[in-house]
């Protein structure tokens, strides 16, 4: 293990509640648990080309407290580094390019431990990965080496480490994901909208009484009263009303539409208001909340998927292998257990609240049992089966590269037979011109435009008939390997992100490739 | 393999000469080095602008370090300008950069100055200073590129005056307010308990009283002013109790008044709690009595904010930080002695502990007295302290693409610029782009026309301005109301301020006046809204008042006198999109959802007060007091 830096380093700030203050503004995103695996973390950054996206993209991962970071470069700095970036001053003239940006990256957070390589001048770079280090995530800039490149990806591939590709020159700039094998995310922070289920085809006898003793009489309930009855309620007294008369619950558009009619006519319109709030609400609610539950494709594709003997054995499989076996006896998930707000009385919303509550940890507790049965089970968390099983409709996984991806002549020949579309619909166009010009530089800094074209055809039928690749590849020409400031700033901004996302496993990262152009400022996402 | 490859080198290459040269020519103005300002700043001199100034009144705190990366432990409490501008120099000692350490509203910041700028950035964080740089970049013709984040979500947009929509085209939501009576009487949820901890209790024993601030509206109506009258006979019985502070028993008299006297008299309203949980009223010497435990570990409470304290933790961090802030305000009280007769106050500061645990702790215990759900002091303070998340990457992000639209603008190209937003929960784009939107015909900031007014103070009289100018000069009728900010100056019927100079009226250089107007007899519609900027000159001739650059008369109208104002004309469509509400997400420091409340407003419909407590961002430009309701944080369960 080699030493880390502790010169000129600013205080270390004292106790867990000047860290938590200084953490603040993002603890409320991805909260302890995130901060926790960032600054668990070590990032490895192979820094080559111009320089400056990488460590660009560092600097936005030291602020928030990753755990560490090391820099691997060869490259000295010199003049023209100084105009673009930001981590080298005049000081570092001649010096390497590496210590400089990791002793000016480390001012930025005290406590993140910065370390870089070659300590040694020559040493090779299969040295750093023989140190026995464990790095969570691996980046590296492009333009690189063959050769340094096949050893990273070796590495990544032996340890299973996810591996970043970022490229950035002139306006342009592209990055690619590259996760080991399949990457379960249970986190995924659903929007708040998205996350009212309220069972109302499938009532459990609690809801059910509770709904039958609120709308009792309904008829001749006070205006107060009736004004006051949870929407969730009217929505059950109709539906039973409904069931009474057609033998079965609402369930094609026409039905739920004549169905909210029904609800609808059962408010009162004698009053000053001439309506009252509470059936508005319910009126509203129809469409939403009076469907079938159905299973996310996401959730299936988690359902469906085998993971291998090493996969099963972890807590993200057992949970879903539980998750699953409740699902297949009840035919629906877990209750999520929350309930929106809406018009009621205080004391009878809190009893709704808790009638959901209930049925939520009973779940749960279900949940539990199975997990604890399976031959793995015995020490997954509560907290991550609760956690599990509130958020069950919204787990995802994200596969990694297909070890048989579709060849890049497929997808381009899809890329540019949508554009023909996109252009008389005046709708953007595809971005993989820029992203083959990019790809075709990635061992070269600079290369003429005929060049580029060159290597693009030999993946791309036609490459240099193509007008639009024709200009990506005279703009990469142009730049000559050189990056903007801007440009790799707001990549750096864009792959940090990411990182935190996979480091985290909050959020759902992109799949797989991120192209950027700064000309028009449009970004997107294609999966390579 | 050029030994001295100049610094410049990628821009020029990239850029091509015309661009380099624009950028290193242009004088740039940044509003704001907080988070987007940190970013921007440093893109900025790395693109290699010219002249960069620099205005932010704030001071750094240590909750910023984890973004705004030019400042450093040891800078805390410094000013944001100032040390930005020293962080930023040292990377580039060539760019000419100057930093003001002040509020951009200040009078020196005139419209003059800001015409001076190429171009202008907002990098700020609340609405009232965006709408404040938003109206001196219409006034002075300088384009503005507008930014903001919230968590992952941001946005960029530029204005130019007649081309695009400026901030205002679009309304923003304001901030929530609650009924008085649900905060004091009636809370249902946790948020009620918050603002009655933090604007209620906190401000009367440490405050202004709620009678005199601003806060709380208290405007009288006959059915609930019994109630009203009640709650200001509490006001006053705590006022008593106010006067021993400092004793040992001023925490036992406190929290039995507030949570035993108060909630006994509000129980015995039998009315109020046919349809709602009564409240149980807690009694401070049995509490503390078995606290006592509690009591020995209280280092250890006041450290776990994480975690939701239970009563007696309660009842102990009530007590502690009551002691801390009494303290306080004693010192603050003797140090200011001499001669000041003023009362000092300490008012809510997410970032003061003593304050945020007073008002978690005294929240909590109301919300234990009406049975509401508690919460832990990490999650009051955002919700009490209207915090916005916020992270390093969104502000990259947002400001490489500010600096990316500066570029369309150097050329000259504004109807070439896009709005742009972060799009992170559609992880297959991650950006999205829009057409700019076109003015709001209806925008009253963006759509009147603008006349820079020079005015002799030593003998114009308001007379002479509606007369002399407005009349004869620009052919307004009869039907017209003359404005300065939100006071009347004239109309048909307000004619008392005519032989008045301007500058007793309060008019000096700087000043707005708005001309409305009112004439709809006129088959062409009445004119647009006139707004008037006014600066002092000696040096007019016979005439006290002159218009500059008065726009040339662009329609011959047949009701003479020909005016250079136009009317106002048939609403057309936008090119872009309607102007719905801006999403709240959008703009960071002004964050407001409004769901949440209904049941306590339907509530408060019967028979109680339709009051509200008002909420109003604070005069300084931080909006620290706005409420922030995320209604995830209260009515979904965790």
């Amino acid at each position: 293990m080699t030493a880390v830096i502790t010169d000129q380093a600013p205080p270390i700030l004292k106790g867990p509640s000047d860290k938590e203050k200084k953490y603040d503004r993002q603890l409320r995103l991805w909260a302890a648990s995130g901060q926790q695996a960032l600054e668990d973390a070590h990032i490895l950054l192979l820094n080559s080309g111009a320089g400056t996206v990488g460590v660009e993209t560092l600097k936005n991962l030291v602020l928030p407290g990753i755990g560490k970071f090391t820099i691997a470069d060869n490259a000295t700095v010199k003049h023209a580094d100084l105009g673009v970036n930001f981590f080298l001053d005049e000081d570092c003239l001649g010096k390497p390019r590496s210590e400089c940006c990791v002793k000016l990256l480390q001012e930025l957070n005290p406590d993140v431990k910065g370390d870089w390589f070659p300590r040694e001048k020559g040493e090779s770079l299969e040295s750093l990965f023989g140190h026995g280090h464990n790095f969570t995530l691996i980046m590296y800039s492009l333009p690189i080496e063959a050769e340094s490149l096949a050893l990273v990806q070796k590495y990544a591939e032996k340890n299973q480490v996810p591996l970043l590709s970022i490229h950035s020159a002139g306006f342009y700039s592209y990055f690619r994901i590259h996760l080991p094998g399949t990457f379960p995310i249970v986190d995924t922070h659903p929007e708040s909208t998205a996350t009212t289920d309220l069972r109302l085809l499938t009532p459990w006898p609690e809801l059910s009484k509770f709904a039958a003793d609120v709308t009792a009489d309904i008829e001749n309930q006070s205006a107060h009263e009736h004004g006051h009855i949870p929407y969730v309620a009217l929505l059950l007294h109709y539906l039973g009303k409904w069931k009474d008369i057609h033998g079965s619950l609402p369930s094609t558009y026409k039905e739920k539409t004549a169905f909210r009619d029904t609800v609808s006519a059962g408010a009162r319109r004698d009053n000053p208001e001439g309506g009252e709030e509470n059936f508005d609400e319910a009126t509203a609610a129809v469409l939403k909340t009076i469907s079938a539950p159905s299973l996310a494709s996401s959730v299936k594709e988690v359902f469906d998927y085998k993971p291998s003997e090493v996969e099963a054995s972890s807590s993200f499989w057992v949970i879903t292998d539980a998750i699953k076996q409740f699902y297949g006896k009840h035919n629906a998930l877990p209750l999520p257990g929350s309930v929106p707000d809406m018009k009621a009385q205080s004391t009878i919303y809190v009893q709704l609240q808790n009638i959901y509550k209930a049925k939520a940890r009973r779940d749960i507790s279900e949940v539990l049992e199975i997990v604890r049965a399976h031959p793995s089970g015995k020490d997954v968390e509560v907290a991550e089966i609760e956690t599990f099983s509130k958020n069950a409709a919204f787990i995802k996984l994200i596969r990694g590269i297909d070890s048989t991806p579709p060849s890049i002549q497929t997808i381009a020949s899809q890329e540019f037979e949508n554009d023909k579309t996109a252009e008389l619909t005046m709708m953007p166009l595809s971005l993989l011109p820029i992203y083959l010009s990019l790809n075709a530089t990635s061992h070269l800094p600079s290369a003429s435009s005929s060049d580029i074209l060159a290597t693009v055809g030999k993946d791309v039928l036609g490459a240099s008939d193509n007008q639009r690749l024709v200009e990506a590849a005279e703009e990469v020409a142009r730049a000559k390997g050189g990056e903007l400031h801007n440009i790799s700033a707001l990549t750096g901004g864009m792959v940090a992100q990411e990182v935190i996302k996979i480091i985290t496993k909050q959020y759902i990262p992109i799949d797989n490739t991120c192209v950027f152009d700064g000309i028009i400022s449009r970004a997107q996402v294609l999966r390579i | 393999m050029v030994p001295t490859m100049r610094r410049d080198h990628f821009n020029s290459q990239s850029f091509g000469s015309p661009l380099n040269t624009m950028v290193k020519e242009a004088r740039i103005l940044m509003v704001g080095a907080g988070g987007i300002g940190c970013e921007l700043l440093k893109n900025l001199v790395l693109t290699g602008f010219g002249e960069i100034h620099i205005v932010d009144l704030d001071t750094i705190d240590l909750s910023n370090l984890n973004r705004q990366f030019l400042f450093r432990h040891e800078h805390i409490k410094k000013s944001k300008a100032l040390v930005a501008k020293e962080a930023a120099h040292a990377f580039n000692p060539r760019v000419k950069l100057e930093a003001h350490h002040a509020n951009i509203k200040d009078p020196q910041f005139n419209v003059r100055w800001f015409k001076g700028f190429t171009m202008v950035f907002n990098a700020l964080d609340n609405l009232e200073a965006r709408r404040h740089v938003n109206k001196m970049c219409l006034a002075a013709e300088v384009p503005l590129i507008e930014s903001g984040t919230t968590g992952f979500n941001g946005q960029v947009q530029v204005i130019k005056k007649g081309v695009t929509a400026c901030y205002d085209c679009a309304p923003k939501e304001t901030p929530k307010s609650f009924p008085v009576c649900t905060i004091r009487s009636t809370p249902s949820q946790p948020i009620h308990c918050i603002v009655w901890g933090k604007s209620y209790l906190l401000s009367e024993v440490f405050g202004t009283s709620e009678d005199e601030s601003v806060e709380m509206d208290h405007s009288e109506d006959s059915e609930n002013a019994k109630e009203i009258e009640k709650l200001r006979q509490e006001s006053q019985a705590l006022k008593n109790i106010k006067e021993s502070m400092g004793t040992p028993s001023f925490p036992q008299l406190l929290f039995d008044k507030v949570y035993h006297d108060d909630v006994v008299r509000l129980r015995s309203m039998e009315e109020m709690w046919k349809t709602r949980r009564p409240p149980e009223a807690l009694s401070y010497a049995s509490i503390i009595e078995q606290a006592a435990e509690t009591e020995i570990s209280k280092e250890k409470v006041l450290k776990d904010g994480q975690r939701v304290w239970n009563l007696h933790e309660n009842v102990v961090v009530f007590k502690d930080s009551l002691e801390r802030l009494s303290r306080r305000f004693e010192e603050m009280k003797s140090s200011k002695s001499n001669g000041n007769s003023a009362e000092p106050t300490i008012t809510f500061d997410k970032d003061d502990e003593d304050t945020l645990d007073f008002v978690t702790a005294s929240a909590n215990l109301r919300s234990l007295v009406f049975g509401i759900e508690t919460k832990s002091r990490f999650d009051i303070k955002q919700m009490a302290g209207n915090i916005i998340p916020a992270i390093a990457t969104t502000n990259a992000i947002v400001a490489g693409l500010c600096v990316l639209e500066s570029f369309k603008v150097l050329r000259g190209e504004v109807s070439a610029t896009k709005e742009v937003f972060l799009s992170p929960f559609a992880p297959e784009r991650l950006l999205s782009s829009d057409r700019y939107r076109a003015p709001n015909p209806d925008c009253p900031v963006c759509s009147v026309a603008q006349v820079q007014l020079l005015v002799d103070m030593s003998r114009a009289t308001l007379n002479d301005l509606v007369e002399d100018f407005l009349r004869l000069e620009l052919g307004y009728g009869e039907e017209i109301v003359v404005n300065h900010g939100d006071s009347l100056l004239y109309d048909v019927e307000e004619t008392d301020n005519l032989t008045k100079k301007l500058g007793e009226l309060g008019i000096k250089s700087d000043s707005f006046l708005t001309v409305i107007d009112e004439d709809d007899e006129n088959p062409k519609g009445p004119r647009v809204n006139l707004v008037l900027s006014v600066q002092e000159s000696e040096t007019l001739g016979d005439k006290p008042i002159k218009g500059v650059d008065l726009p040339a008369s662009a329609v011959t109208e047949n009701d003479a006198p020909a005016s250079p104002i136009l009317r106002k004309k048939k609403p057309s469509q936008p090119s872009n999109g309607t102007y719905g509400t801006v999403a709240a997400t959008t703009t960071n420091g002004n964050l407001t959802v409004s769901n949440g409340t209904k049941r306590l407003f339907s509530e408060v419909e019967e028979g109680s007060s339709p009051k509200r407590v008002k909420l109003a961002t604070n005069g300084d430009g931080s909006n620290d007091n706005a409420i922030v309701i995320d209604d995830g944080a209260i009515v979904i369960d965790d």
